[in-house]
């Protein structure tokens, strides 16, 4: 078990009357890459900001190595952050940008200038320091924001939506990019997101948010695969969640028609949300799927080809590499491990938190 | 702590802004006119202040030009914004560049040129020049207000209004128009502030006769300023924040009803406060039917006297005022408007007649003329109108030193001299003005205060830079004042201050120095160029009146030589004595004289080099 | 028809109101009464009253700039981060005093500061030693530091609002102190502030002749009173517009050094 770096213990914290965290635990270990994901306003920038010193909670204690830093303030804590728009300094040659936390801590000139030489040739800028801020691109300025807090070492590195002002194509390079990083450096990255696959590419760890509360953590593959709620389901991801009724234990009724699956422990005839990822669809001829319907809706959407299907009086969102045209007579079945069996929400709160969504 | 300490700088900032203004909002409610004794509660100022004509006419002007300029500055400067945007890119710069001068430039550059500019184009000042000169500092503001704007829009919706069938014009109005709104507001307001707020510029550009609420305040500043202009600006500044107030309270994101109403109010009271003002303003300059033209110092009669004037002979006064002989003198000779009537000093009388510029004075038609003092007639006849053939004297003073008797042992003070005794160190106003400061030094010397010799002028002016450590202040206005107040002991001012000042304070004694003085007679007389010579002379003759003299007396406490005045003050001697000195002391009384180009440059080197 | 040409009224006026005027005052300033070709009015510049004069005004704007910035900027900085600053009350509060008659505001400060004003009936009434600033040069720079300051104030205002917050924490977070932010990014980052505020307190500061007419007590010659009383008293145009060139030299040589500190033009009083 790796030892934890950071622990945020009943955090609450409100601006004006809004609760924005609501009795949030979490612990961060070393070396590791956690993304916090969730909507916006669902408080993930809120615990990065009080991480990172400049937010202080209502209640609550934070811990950096098991020492209190609640009320430290952020220059004197041994971390560094990569803001969303890079907050990097206009008036300053990316040189005196890099160098500028060194500067501060007093390291020769000597090694600042080996630093700052090493950082941008870790991103890929070599020869780029006597350069203004303002010639850059948006991806480089994303890189040299990476370089400044980097150089200083810090053993946690907090990322504010780092990749939202990038265009899609350099999000995806910048992504490998940041994995590579991580790898070289040994750092820990806490990395806040509210692009759904960003998270799914890199991260070890992947909490959801809202509302405030953490709604599910894990790896990105249990997240994805085996959302515990219909709000993690709806938000990673495209899904069909559908109204069911758990018969027994490993046979679930949907849409009058009884699958089975392997969830257990359910109870009998209770209702339940049932998630079916689109690609597990499997698409057959009429009368050997288990419900039969037809082609409502089809679009090319690059690799596979995506498509409506009305069966049983609900309509199925399916992903299939071919192609059915609209109108066509079709049946539909799941593999019984593809069937995700969720709890309704239980209380007025996650209720509201569903319609939210 | 630190909260506390930020919040104590802000108090200490915010108080340092609003001190003055407070202390002028107080006084405007002070019963006296002094600025530095409180003698009780009194609305007086604000009944005076919309009962004055003149400064009604000042805030008519002020505004209306302010109103005027702003809207034209807001116009062409809209429209040369859309022009600018569509030049290349050095063009733009080339403008841009020309528009910051006037914003950057010093006022009184701006103002200054602006000034020889009309004359030299032979455009005479007038309201005219004063509206064009705020349009012209004003265009930049506008600009700089609406250019962003403008470059911030793109062509795009205007050309997708088109597509849609738009012609140009509709274009324009429903798609350019709305997207640059703010910055027109903004550039409006600013420039109607900016013109409102303007002196230096108006100074040098405006007509004679045209005032400002500005130039109406400075040219009282040098004669003495009285609090009906506190009262107005108390009036204004309400009026102002009231608007804001109200404007800030309805721009919030959703104004409650009830905020909503009291904006509303807040409006409508600063529309009739406004209306009422400008509705008072436009009255007193409504014309029709029989007229008089007058033209005469600022405050030289009492007010309700124009209407006694009015009702008694049903002929409408149209009364203009300027401050100085020199600024009154341009307009009469390039005869700018056609007055009636005027009023100017002895030296400026002799200098008008000289040039032909006068009426001969038609006694028949002024049977009040037997009302005047002999002996003034005498000495004006001796002096600066021979035969008083031109003019009627209207009010005299001689100048001379007020002292207080607490301080200063009575008696003790005789000569102009005394005022270079060390032992009244800082305790002593000397007056504020080439002529009659260098008046004192040059009596003190035994010199005639019309003196062309170099050499006297120079010593005089040495005699002057001795005294300086001496002196608290060089002023004309506040002389009184300062005494009233106990900054001083000692100050050298008109005859006609002290009865006032006497009143306040009964311990202050007069003295008219025993080397002799300057005296001034100011006179009325009928320019050539009248078109209404006869009610020109009807007004005379109302002045001369045993009743209008005493009460403009009463008003002005200088002294009018009119055998009314006399027997009026014949009972007090301390009056006599300041008002109608001895004939001993007014043979050595001398009037200031012309003199010349050449005279003038004389005085005003030396006077630099006193001064600096 | 190319839009262009809308702006023709406006370039006339520029033509009949800024650069015919200048031009002017240059004729004006180099011949003299008989309209003879002269140096000798911008050359009067160097006699001992002008140059006196011209010393005085330069350093008592000097001293007001210098004043008004050490006043302007921690203000600048409080509102920028407290609420009133946000809310707009701050522009709220430095515009309305303009709505006070200037004039008026700096005569009233001769109320206040009198032998027997206010303030030293108070600081009598304490038994503090008198305060005698007025009619000295230090009235003129208290005269010129209230009448100026918020052209100071706003401009530094407006350059430390547009700051982001991020870029402030970003130094936070690499670890600079309170003191590392005012001066390695606030007081940088403001500098196009500074540069037009400077500017803006420095030229009307050399130029005025109200105010050390008003609290100078008349015994202090600015430049600009000399310039006024070539015009109004001496009635001496030449000279007047002499020595008017020879300050707008020392003004465009200001703007010039300043306006390199802000070349985008940020620093705005709107």
């Amino acid at each position: 078990m790796a030892s934890s770096l950071i622990e945020l213990r009943n955090i609450s914290k409100s601006f004006e009357d809004t609760l924005v965290l609501d009795d949030f635990n979490l612990t961060v270990n070393e070396n590791e890459f956690i993304t916090l994901l969730g909507p916006s306003g669902c408080g993930k920038t809120t615990t990065l900001r009080i991480v990172g010193g400049f937010e202080t909670p209502d209640s609550g204690q934070v811990f950096f190595e098991g020492k209190d830093i609640t009320n430290v303030p952020p220059n004197k804590r041994h971390l560094n952050t990569v803001f969303q728009k890079y907050a990097l300094f206009p008036h300053m040659s990316i040189e005196q940008n890099i160098a500028f936390g060194l500067k501060i801590s007093g390291k020769t000139d000597q090694y600042i200038k080996d630093k700052v030489k090493y950082a941008l040739k870790l991103v890929n800028l070599d020869g780029f320091e006597k350069r203004k801020i303002d010639s850059l691109s948006g991806g480089q300025q994303q890189r040299i924001a990476m370089a400044r807090a980097i150089v200083n070492e810090p053993k946690l590195l907090l990322l504010d939506e780092p990749l939202g002002a990038l265009d899609l194509k350099l999000r995806q390079d910048m992504q490998y990019e940041l994995i590579r990083l991580k790898n070289e450096l040994g750092i820990t990255f806490l990395y806040v997101t509210h692009d759904q696959e960003e998270p799914l590419t890199m991260s070890d760890k992947v909490v959801v948010m809202n509302g405030g509360r953490i709604q599910q953590m894990g790896t990105p593959e249990e997240i994805y695969n085996e959302p515990e709620n219909a709000f993690v389901a709806d938000f990673i991801g495209d899904s069909n969640i559908i109204d069911g009724m758990m018969m027994e234990d490993r046979v679930v009724k949907i849409c009058d028609t009884i699958f089975p699956c392997i969830d257990e422990g359910f109870g009998k005839r209770k209702p339940v949300d049932v998630v079916v990822r689109p690609e597990d669809i499997i698409i057959g001829k009429p009368g050997n799927g288990r419900i039969d319907g037809e082609i409502v809706h089809n679009v090319f959407i690059g690799v596979h080809y995506e498509m409506e299907i009305e069966a049983g009086g609900f309509t199925w969102l399916a992903q299939n590499t071919e192609s059915f045209p609209v109108g066509t007579k079709v049946s539909i079945d799941v593999e019984p491990e593809n069937i995700q069996i969720m709890h309704k929400p239980q209380t007025k709160e996650e209720e509201a938190i569903e319609l939210d969504v | 702590m630190k909260k506390f300490g930020k919040a104590l700088y802000l108090v200490l900032i915010i108080l340092f802004l609003y001190l003055p203004i407070g202390t002028l909002m107080v006084l405007s409610f002070n019963q006296s006119k002094s600025m530095s004794v409180w003698s009780g509660f009194s609305l007086k100022w604000y009944k005076e202040m919309f009962n004055n004509p003149m400064i009604m006419e000042a805030v008519w002007n002020t505004f209306t030009i302010a109103l005027i300029a702003a809207a034209a500055a807001t116009v062409i400067g809209t429209v040369a914004c859309i022009g600018i945007a569509a030049m290349k890119k050095n063009g733009r710069n080339t403008v841009m560049a020309l528009t910051n001068i006037p914003m950057l430039n010093a006022d009184i550059v701006t103002g200054i040129s602006l000034m020889m500019t009309f004359l030299v184009f032979g455009i005479s000042l007038s309201r005219g020049t004063v509206l064009l000169s705020h349009i012209t500092f004003c265009l930049p503001y506008v600009i700089l207000s609406v250019m962003p704007k403008v470059q911030q829009t793109t062509t795009l919706t205007y050309e997708a209004a088109l597509d849609l069938g738009a012609s140009p014009v509709y274009a324009f109005w429903k798609v350019v128009i709305p997207e640059i709104r703010p910055g027109i507001v903004s550039g409006f307001l600013l420039s109607f502030t900016m013109s409102v707020d303007d002196f230096v510029i108006t100074h040098f550009t405006r007509g004679a006769g045209i005032n400002t609420i500005s130039t109406l305040i400075y040219s009282q500043v040098k004669v003495g300023i009285r609090p009906t202009l506190f009262a107005l600006s108390t009036l204004i500044f309400v009026t102002v924040l009231v608007l804001l107030v109200a404007s800030n309270l309805s721009g919030g994101e959703k104004p409650s009803r009830g905020k909503k109403i009291l904006s509303a109010a807040a409006s409508v009271m600063v529309i009739v406060i406004l209306g009422g003002v400008l509705f008072a303003s436009g009255i007193t300059t409504k014309t029709s039917g029989d007229e008089v033209y007058v033209y005469s110092f600022g405050d030289y009669i009492d007010p309700e006297l124009v209407n006694e004037f009015e009702e008694e002979t049903g002929i409408k006064v149209i009364m203009d005022t300027f401050d100085t002989n020199e600024e009154m003198y341009p307009v009469i000779k390039n005869e700018s408007v056609n007055y009636d009537v005027i009023c100017a000093s002895d030296y400026m009388i002799t200098k008008l007649a000289d040039e032909g510029l006068l009426a001969e004075i038609n006694r028949e038609n002024i049977p009040n003329y037997n009302n005047l003092l002999d002996e003034y007639m005498k000495a004006a006849d001796a002096s600066f109108d021979k035969g008083n053939r031109y003019s009627v004297p209207h009010t005299i003073g001689d100048l001379g030193i007020l002292y207080n008797t607490n301080t200063v042992k009575p008696g003790e003070i005789t000569s102009w001299n005394d005022l270079w005794k060390k032992q009244y160190s800082q305790r002593i106003v000397m007056p504020d003005s080439v002529r009659d400061t260098m008046a004192i030094a040059l009596k003190a010397k035994g010199y005639s205060l019309n003196s062309t010799n170099e050499a006297e002028v120079t010593e005089a002016a040495d005699y002057l830079i001795a005294q300086k450590p001496l002196v608290y202040k060089y002023a004309n206005d506040s002389a009184r004042d300062l005494i009233l107040g106990g900054s001083v002991d000692i100050a050298v001012v008109w005859s006609g201050e002290v009865l006032y000042t006497q009143e306040e304070n009964p311990d202050l004694a007069f003295v008219i120095p025993k080397e002799g003085t300057e005296q001034f007679t100011d006179a009325w007389a009928v320019p050539a160029a009248a078109r209404n010579k006869k009610n020109g002379e009807l007004w005379i003759n109302f002045m001369l009146d045993k009743k209008v003299a005493e009460k403009n007396f009463n008003y002005l406490t200088y002294s009018i030589p009119n055998q009314a005045v006399l027997d009026y003050v014949a009972d007090d001697e301390n009056a006599m004595s300041i008002l109608f000195p001895e004939a001993s002391i007014l043979e050595k009384c001398e009037a200031l004289e012309n003199l010349g180009t050449e005279g003038d440059d004389l005085y005003s080197v030396q006077w630099k080099r006193f001064k600096s | 028809m190319s839009r262009k040409f809308l702006s023709t009224p406006y370039l006339l006026w520029i033509a009949c109101g800024t650069i015919i005027p200048l031009l002017v005052i240059a004729y004006y300033g180099l011949t003299d009464r008989s309209g003879a070709f002269t140096a000798a009015n911008i050359k009067a510049i160097f006699s001992a009253d002008h140059a006196q004069a011209l010393g005085l005004s330069l350093l008592l704007a000097f001293i007001s700039t210098v004043i008004c910035f050490i006043l302007a900027y921690p203000l600048a900085l409080i509102l920028r981060n407290s609420k009133f600053g946000k809310s707009g009350f701050m522009i709220f509060i430095f515009i309305l005093p303009m709505w006070m008659n200037f004039l008026l505001r700096t005569m009233a400060w001769q109320v206040i500061l009198e032998k027997g004003g206010i303030i030293n009936a108070m600081l009598t009434a304490m038994h503090l030693p008198a305060l005698e600033i007025i009619n000295t040069p230090s009235a003129i720079v208290l005269g010129m530091v209230y009448d100026f300051l918020p052209f100071m104030v706003l401009p530094i205002f407006n350059t430390l609002m547009k700051i982001d917050d991020n870029i402030i924490e970003a130094a936070y977070d690499l670890g600079a102190t309170k003191k590392n932010v005012l001066f390695d990014i606030l007081l940088p980052l403001s500098i196009p502030g500074i540069a037009s505020g400077v500017t803006m307190v420095f030229v009307p500061a050399l130029t005025t002749f109200v105010i050390s007419n008003m609290l100078g007590g008349g015994k202090i010659l600015l430049i600009g009173n000399i310039i006024e009383q070539e015009f109004t008293t001496s009635s001496n145009w030449n000279l007047g517009s002499g020595l008017s060139l020879v300050m707008m030299i020392f003004i465009i040589l200001s703007m010039a050094m300043l306006s390199k500190l802000d070349k985008d033009g940020e620093g705005t009083l709107i």
